[in-house]
């Protein structure tokens, strides 16, 4: 397991900062025209780091290979077994990756409150346990509207209302 | 200086620095009580709350927290086997028997005192130890400065996992997170949005990297509830109990003093290493891991030893010793106060005003630790389940208080998934974040060091301290090679040994 996890590790940090190196510098790190020749520019540090983080990432899948072998010697497990022995695991974080994304984008829309108390209950949800269900149902509530209060009392902070909710707000006003 | 020690003394002796530290050692020995929950956490957790807050008030609940969290871990080390923290591991192997025999109260009150005067004994060492280093500190110009940081940044990557590459990539992740937003120049880089320009927030990078990760392995991997808690049971320490540990005590204090203050070393190995030192010298080391109450003062005195000494290096010279003290950091900028030699120079009386409340912390400790052991026992017990949701929640309404800016929750979120990709593949937290925080500094010393020498790199070279965490580096770098190559070489042995 571990062996394997050295090895995954130094693909993702290859595959990273190579695309930082080859892709991401070249596009996103601009260099002024006016730095004079001796000043080292802005995407010197970034080149620097990531040179250094592509040879790491190299070292550590070429020192991984030997404790494969090793390890195959007892169990060969590729690597498409490996996410279909994984497949509930890797359904669950896609779910939290779902989750995470539709909190960032729907927030602005239903409100900083209302996303936060969908989000709690289905964190709680997710979790699997339902032994306290009615914990779950009232903290789910009764927390992020606390925590509206407080942080609105205390910091002031402007929390956003929601693009939908304020809409109607305004249209129920209207009409009134 | 007498007279700047009544004015700090003055100055600390506030109800709401009181209040400050009153709370922070009980919210920390709370968060660590419960498993899952680290001191890490809590300081992160707590930053939000400190920017309104003076700078001395908010660094007192911040170090509080600390304290107060690495005691915590003991409670349920003792009563549930399960530490709180990381540093609490060693005081499972005897807490646990003794609450198992009825003595979980004897063990808890042990915990407590030795914890304390681990406590006492380090933050003395903070008042003589950081002023001398800071003065030394002062002569470091940027050149001694990138090679003091390259330094510490080799012993945070190499210490904290398991592999020295995996930590070196963990840093270079750190220090490329830190490039993100506007160059001293005025150019942009990795500005993939608009919000990307102003650079990427400290707090929720942290919180984001530390406290969400836990949330993330619950939910994905669900592990089993927490276990059922010990009753207290016996809770005197007889006298001779106590002279039988004074002697661990003292030595667990010293050790968590030394190895506190080298960057990158923390509470959990001053722990471990105290503990051995007192199973290889005691006269009952042969019954330690059986319920030995010395054991127990062995590895607290020395984890909470640990806690103040962290901050020497951090207050001296600028260089977090660890992911907590790297909060810390951020929460000394957020503030205008920048740790290293010239904090001394120019706020010599916050700094003054830290070491004194940091003593008086030691005192709110045993107080707190002392009026709430029962009371902590029910803390330990409360689901995972309900409480690390209702945390994130936590963390998104503090994050977005900061700057009322979405952005920052995207961050937050993002960071946390990355955390726990990291975790998943082994590489270490602690490289990236101190990397993250040191990374513009890092940067802006070796561009000024090449400025000046107008591209020379031998400007690198020029003076004995440069040369002195040169070799430092070097010498740091061949013992990790070699020990890791020494680990996989018995490894290799031991599976041929069994496989003929």
């Amino acid at each position: 397991m571990n062996q394997n996890r050295d090895f995954y590790a130094g693909l993702v940090a290859t595959v990273f900062f190579a695309v930082i190196l080859f892709v991401l510098i070249p596009i996103y790190v601009k260099v002024p025209s006016f730095i004079p020749g001796f000043a080292p520019p802005p995407d010197m540090w970034p080149r620097v780091v990531a040179v250094i983080g592509l040879v790491m990432g190299v070292l550590a899948l070429v020192l991984a290979f030997p404790k494969m072998r090793e390890a195959s010697r007892d169990r060969v497990e590729g690597f498409g077994n490996r996410i279909l022995g994984n497949k509930t695991h890797l359904m669950r974080f896609a779910g939290i990756l779902i989750v995470f994304a539709a909190f960032v984008y729907g927030m602005p829309l239903i409100g900083f409150v209302p996303a936060t108390v969908l989000l709690l209950g289905v964190l709680f949800i997710m979790t699997g346990n339902f032994e306290r269900k009615f914990w779950m149902i009232g903290l789910a509530v009764i927390f992020p509207v606390l925590l509206y209060l407080l942080f609105t009392e205390v910091t002031h902070t402007p929390f956003p209302k929601g693009k939908l909710l304020s809409a109607n707000i305004s249209h129920l006003t209207t009409l009134i | 200086m007498w007279n700047e020690l009544l004015y700090a003394f003055q100055e600390v002796a506030t109800l709401p620095n009181f209040l400050a530290m009153f709370a922070g050692i009980w919210g920390g020995v709370i968060i660590g009580a419960i498993p899952g929950m680290t001191g890490t956490m809590a300081v992160t957790l707590a930053l939000p709350f400190t920017f309104y807050l003076s700078p001395v008030t908010s660094i007192l609940l911040l170090v509080a927290l600390y304290k107060g969290s690495t005691y915590g871990g003991s409670i349920s080390a003792i009563l549930i086997k399960t530490p709180g923290t990381a540093s609490a591991a060693c005081t499972v192997l005897d807490g646990y028997p003794l609450a198992r025999a009825g003595k979980g109260g004897k063990a808890l009150n042990m915990a407590l005192i030795s914890s304390c005067i681990g406590d006492f004994i380090s933050n003395i060492s903070l008042f003589f130890l950081a002023i001398p280093l800071a003065t030394f500190a002062l002569r470091v110009g940027p050149p001694e400065f990138f090679m003091l940081m390259a330094f510490s940044l080799t012993i945070v990557a190499s210490i904290s996992g398991r592999s020295l590459v995996l930590g070196i990539i963990s840093a270079c992740l750190g220090l490329l997170l830190a490039t993100v937003g506007e160059d001293m120049y005025g150019s942009f880089r990795f500005a993939l949005s608009e919000d990307m320009k102003s650079g990427l927030g400290m707090v929720p990078v942290l919180i984001g990297l530390f406290a969400l990760p836990e949330l993330i392995k619950m939910i994905v991997f669900r592990p089993e509830d927490n276990a059922a808690a010990m009753k207290l049971g016996d809770n005197r320490l007889t006298l001779a109990e106590f002279r039988g540990s004074i002697k661990s005590i003292c030595r667990g204090s010293i050790i968590g003093v030394i190895l506190g203050a080298i960057p990158g070393i923390g509470p959990s190995t001053a722990a471990f290493f105290s503990y051995s030192e007192a199973r290889r010298t005691s006269k009952n080391g042969d019954k330690f891991g059986e319920g030995e109450i010395e054991g127990i003062a062995a590895s607290e005195s020395a984890n909470n030893g640990a806690c103040g000494a962290t901050m020497i290096p951090l207050l001296a010279l600028g260089v977090p010793g660890d992911v907590i003290t790297g909060v810390m950091l951020g929460a000394f900028m957020i503030h205008g106060l920048t740790p290293g030699p010239l904090l001394f120079q120019n706020n010599l009386g916050d700094v003054y005003a830290l070491f004194i409340g940091i003593l008086f912390s030691s005192v709110f400790l045993f107080v707190a630790g002392k009026a709430t052991a029962g009371a902590f026992t029910k803390i330990s017990r409360i689901p995972q389940t309900l409480l690390l949701p209702c945390i994130l929640i936590l963390c998104v309404y503090g994050i977005y208080s900061i700057g009322a800016s979405p952005f920052d929750v995207t961050v937050l979120l993002v960071m946390g998934v990355v955390g726990f990709a990291m975790m998943l593949l082994n590489i270490p937290a602690a490289p990236f974040l101190i990397a993250f925080i040191l990374g513009p500094m890092f940067e802006d010393n070796m561009r000024r060091s090449l400025a000046i020498s107008r591209g020379d790199l031998g400007v690198f070279f020029q003076s004995w301290i440069s040369w002195g965490f040169f070799a430092l580096t070097v010498l740091f770098v061949i013992l990790t090679i070699r020990r890791e190559w020494k680990k996989w070489r018995d490894k290799r042995d031991a599976t041929n040994a069994s496989a003929s």
